[in-house]
């Protein structure tokens, strides 16, 4: 019987349900984690090849998953894409009406929920970002994106299939990996509507995302879990996983607690508002002139040297964008608002429209940067090759150097037995060399001084040093083994003992939701950041325009009141006056040098010289 | 720390005398008696050398009135041992280094240059590590601040 329910456990739709997620969205989320199957009959296919207009290829109302991996019309170059259709006459609203359905979710059966934005995002960053973030902005008219009405589109779309049946659904997927067990719940949603609800970078149709709980089986066959990871924007390796005993970890008994954001649904372990930056690549050259202002300024002059990181990334820019993960909206899995449904699986045997559809789950904008275009499927990244977390999905996460509880001791016995062999092994080869070594020396001091047997001397004065080096190369490495099996020696007694090792140790970058205090950056600082880029723009075209007979004055004044009052809201204003007094006693020093020049030489000189003098005189003296 | 403090102190002060020793130095060179006639006269214009002394004697008021009381608060602020004495003096050091650069169109008048050295010393100095460390630090409590006194004053 035992047996039995051991046998039980172990099926994978029993395990998905088992540790199935309970998510917990933000307040005024309009879209939750659908059956992609309702979706799909909804859109049309459509593809795009090189140089040519789309075209539809399966309408509206034909399409249906299985259909899918047929991929009609595939070519070299060519991409399919599935569009949601756009709303019937009947659905479509005025702008008064559209207005309102943005204030109030009026979804079929869940509570009316708004979404207030948090402040502060363009004031957490400096000028430089907020005018890339202006730029980004206006990028958006010129490159490729998701039209205005889509989100309209698939909230009408989602609304309909909700109503048809509401459902709340993950598709999940159960792998073994080096020893790991590893459940994988793809999250679908309609639309990503980051952009057009919450500021966010991007919009696009179709947003797959993921949650990975790692098992381990006992030797008696009993199931446990060890960590989980969660699917953030690009983010991933060892930064994305939490063990289970990690107190960040919030369970519902067997259950991870995820806080899906707002809009983009990047998965989070806390509650909060998260400052998502979107990176840029600066051009090479300012990159290069970037290191080096930094060194000299951090490195040479010792400027707040305490803040300077040399891994600080100075070839990028970077605009911030906030991820809402409040938790404060519906929350859905085992004992919340909505309970999920049974999974749909994606094994035994893999669905044809997992392995066989390459293409993407919405609409191809052709963004250059990738943001605006729908996500492929589970299997697939946009550029149609399997996506790591597919293939690799212990390695996606950074586990592929962590042996499970069931292994650890053995793998770790191994590895003591592997370094005692080679110790071994070592001190043998040590002794007999060392030997040779000794007879070598004795040789050497035997034909030292003898004219005839000067060559033979240089040949055991060379072997001899060739030999002690490498004596001396294995010595090292005996040494470090025996410290590394001592070392394994204690932790494998730890971990005999029930101890284990800081749940924590592999996150090196841990991203924690920003601050109460950085949330709610003053009105004044606000409304300063929201107006400053264009008050900078105004003034400089003001001082070219009228300012012209001083303009470098006039521009280092208004140059200086800006920084001055953005160091002031941004609270930096103590290190921004130490700087900019560096920099003015800098430019000082070579105007007093240029006046001076020689009358500086000669102090100099004279300086010196008299300090020299002091000091032999000094030493004279005692 | 203490005496270092005291130092600095004393450093801003010697500074505003010699703000308050030129200005006086600028206002004491102009012909006022003849301004004053002149201004029995009615006369429209001033002569253009005593106009220029004049408009020079102004313009040091303008731009090194403000730092000089900003240096005086400063100073005293140091004697108290209050952190903000730092930024003050970092701010005053900062504007006058500003208006002898950029304010003073060429040729730039004499008294600049020394105003210059003894800027640079000061912002070095304020910018120091061991400077830094008094002022920047969050733990100048009142006990602290006793316990050093008894040991540098």
């Amino acid at each position: 019987m035992a047996d039995e329910a051991s046998l039980d456990a172990r099926i994978p739709e029993n395990l998905l349900r088992r540790f199935e997620p309970v998510i917990r969205f933000t307040r005024g989320e309009w879209f939750y984690p659908m059956d992609a199957e309702p979706y799909v009959r909804a859109c049309s296919l459509w593809v795009r090849h090189p140089g040519e207009e789309a075209v539809c290829v399966v309408p509206a109302g034909h399409l249906a998953l299985y259909k899918l991996a047929q991929q009609p019309e595939d070519s070299a170059g060519a991409v399919h894409y599935l569009k949601i259709s756009p709303p019937k006459e009947g659905e479509k609203r005025g702008f008064w009406a559209r207005l309102l359905r943005r204030r109030a979710h009026d979804g079929p059966d869940w509570p009316r929920e708004t979404f207030r934005a948090g402040r502060g995002r363009l004031a957490r960053v400096g000028y430089v970002s907020r005018l890339a973030d202006a730029l980004f902005s206006l990028a958006l008219l010129a490159r490729g994106r998701v039209p205005g009405g889509d989100v309209e589109g698939a909230r009408v779309l989602y609304g309909r299939l909700m109503e048809q049946e509401v459902h709340f659904s993950y598709h999940g997927r159960v792998v073994r990996q080096d020893g790991w067990i590893v459940l994988q719940y793809w999250l679908f949603y309609a639309f990503n509507d980051w952009r057009s609800n919450f500021f966010g970078a991007n919009d696009h149709e179709a947003d797959w995302e993921k949650v990975f709980v790692y098992l381990s089986e006992s030797e008696s066959g009993e199931i446990r879990p060890e960590w989980v990871a969660y699917a953030a924007h690009e983010e991933t390796g060892d930064d994305l996983r939490r063990r289970w005993d990690d107190p960040e970890l919030e369970k519902s008994g067997e259950h991870p607690v995820v806080y899906v954001c707002a809009g983009s649904h990047a998965s989070r372990y806390s509650p909060g508002e998260y400052l998502t930056e979107l990176e840029f690549p600066l051009p090479r050259a300012f990159a290069a002139v970037r290191k080096v202002a930094r060194s000299f300024w951090y490195r040479t002059l010792r400027q707040y040297s305490d803040e300077y990181s040399a891994e600080t990334p100075y070839e990028l820019f970077t605009i911030p964008f906030v991820d809402y993960g409040r938790g404060d909206g519906l929350s859905v899995g085992p004992g919340q608002d909505r309970e999920w449904d049974p999974p749909r699986l994606m094994m035994d045997p893999l669905p044809s429209w997992v392995s066989g559809y390459r293409g993407l789950w919405g609409l191809y904008a052709r963004d250059p940067f990738e943001g605006e275009d729908a996500p492929a499927g589970p299997m697939y990244d946009r550029d149609k090759t399997i996506s790591r977390e597919w293939y690799d999905p212990v390695g996606w996460a950074g586990l592929d150097k962590v042996p499970n509880r069931t292994e650890e001791l053995g793998v770790i016995l191994k590895r003591q037995a592997e370094i005692e062999t080679r110790c071994v092994h070592l001190r043998s080869e040590i002794q007999e060399k060392s030997g040779r070594l000794k007879a070598l020396g004795t040789e050497a001091e035997a034909t030292r001084d003898r004219s005839h047997l000067r060559k033979l001397h240089e040949t055991q004065a060379r072997h001899i040093e060739e030999l002690s080096r490498e004596v001396e190369t294995m010595r090292a490495e005996l040494s470090n083994d025996e410290v590394l099996h001592e070392s394994l020696r204690d932790h494998a007694g730890r971990l005999r003992n029930g101890e284990r090792p800081p749940a924590r140790a592999h996150i090196t970058r841990a991203i924690r939701p920003v601050s109460e205090a950085e949330t709610h950056a003053g009105r004044v600082a606000q409304l300063w950041a929201s107006i400053s880029v264009a008050v900078v723009l105004l003034t400089l075209i003001g001082i070219f325009a009228y300012q012209r007979q001083h303009l470098l004055s006039a521009l280092v004044f208004a140059i200086a009141v800006f920084a001055f009052v953005e160091a002031g809201f941004r609270k930096r204003l103590t290190r921004f006056i130490g700087s900019a007094n560096i920099g003015l006693a800098m430019v000082g020093a070579l105007v007093l040098l240029q006046h001076f020049f020689w009358q500086i030489i000669v102090c100099v000189v004279l300086s010196v010289g008299f300090y020299i003098l002091w000091d032999n005189l000094r030493e004279l003296g005692r | 720390m203490y005496r270092q403090t005291r130092l600095l102190g004393v450093l801003l002060i010697l500074q505003v005398v010699a703000l308050v020793g030129f200005g006086v130095h600028l206002f004491i060179s102009i012909d006022w008696d003849r301004i004053l006639a002149l201004a029995n006269e009615q006369a429209q214009t001033l002569p253009k050398p005593l106009e220029q002394r004049l408009e020079q004697a102004i313009l040091f008021v303008i731009f090194f009135l403000p730092p000089a009381v900003l240096l005086l608060l400063a100073g005293l602020s140091f004697v108290l041992l209050r952190r903000r004495g730092w930024l003050l003096a970092s701010v005053a050091q900062g504007v006058i280094l500003l208006a002898c650069l950029f304010f003073y169109p060429d040729p730039r008048p004499g008294f600049a240059y020394p105003i210059i050295a003894y800027c640079i010393l000061m912002v070095l100095y304020l910018n120091s590590q061991g400077v830094r460390a008094v002022f920047h630090s969050k733990g100048m409590t009142p006990a602290s601040r006793g316990s050093e006194t008894a040991r540098g004053g």
